[in-house]
């Protein structure tokens, strides 16, 4: 059982929370020409890491909001959590 | 129109449990709450307006996490950021609430008949929400709020008061009756009134 720090209601249990995927990928910008290789990288293309890791996750049986983890895929040790419209350095 | 309370077919008032040979008054509780207005208030990501001003009956929306701000009457808990619901059993709020928040900059949502909603008092009422939500009860204090699940359903848990303990949970209508069955069967071991 994780516990994850929500950055808007404070310290709760794995269980009010839903896993939403790498936070990392970025949607190619708006009007700009898009190759194939380009989509296949936005929709599908993961990869699959060891070690730290930047995931999304949203608080749904809490304040419902989508938050970013910064999580050990090893180990599962949380070193970070962030709001969603958080920049990251 | 009469209307039918969400525990209507499974809220049996008596004594149950471990009971015997205790003092009635220092009893579990638990209790249906019935006829009160529910309102969530949602405002826009997109409205800047200032919430220092608006008030209904006298409390503002605070957007500070996990408080309650109360009068005797009426309970505005906070339910996220610019996230509240709004609990009271004046109904004639709801529409100085319209009139008051407009509806380009807020969502104000009726849902007084989609909850079910159980009261808990006693000295045991946090060991009974410990045995199925997974929050630390420990640094909840009177009048604080969180959304959370019991026994994997969603619920809203306000703390009304310290002396002794007393919990109003809310849960979804449709889940009404298995949370009151998961609240009294974990009470059963302290014994309790249902009132």
């Amino acid at each position: 059982m994780l516990h994850i720090k929500c950055p808007h209601c404070g310290m709760r249990s794995q269980n009010e929370f839903s896993y939403g995927g790498d936070a990392t990928v970025k949607r190619p910008e708006l009007n700009k020409e898009v190759i194939d290789q380009e989509w296949d990288n936005f929709v599908y293309n993961r990869v699959s890491p060891r070690g730290k890791h930047l995931e999304l996750w949203q608080h749904l049986s809490g304040c419902r909001q989508w938050i970013k983890v910064e999580r050990d895929t090893a180990t599962h040790e949380i070193f970070n959590t962030y709001k969603a419209n958080e920049e990251i350095a | 129109m009469s209307s039918l309370s969400a525990l209507v077919n499974v809220h049996e008032k008596g004594q149950f449990g471990d009971f015997e040979g205790k003092d009635d008054k220092n009893l579990l509780s638990i209790t249906e709450s019935t006829n009160l207005l529910i309102v969530q208030i949602v405002q826009y990501k997109s409205s800047s307006l200032s919430l220092d001003n608006m008030q209904i009956d006298g409390l503002n929306l605070r957007d500070n996490p996990s408080l309650v701000s109360s009068n005797d009457s009426t309970r505005i808990l906070w339910n996220g950021p610019r996230n509240w619901l709004l609990v009271s059993n004046k109904h004639d709020l709801l529409k100085e609430i319209e009139q008051k928040f407009n509806e380009n900059e807020f969502a104000v949502t009726d849902i007084s008949h989609s909850k079910a909603i159980i009261e808990i008092e006693g000295k045991e009422a946090k060991e009974i929400l410990k045995k199925g939500c997974p929050f630390n009860f420990g640094e909840l204090e009177k009048n604080q709020c969180l959304n959370s699940t019991y026994n994997g359903m969603s619920v809203t848990i306000d703390m009304l008061n310290d002396d002794p303990d007393k919990f109003r949970i809310f849960g979804l209508r449709s889940f009404g009756e298995s949370l009151y069955h998961s609240i009294t069967d974990a009470s059963l071991e302290f014994g309790y009134i249902a009132k």
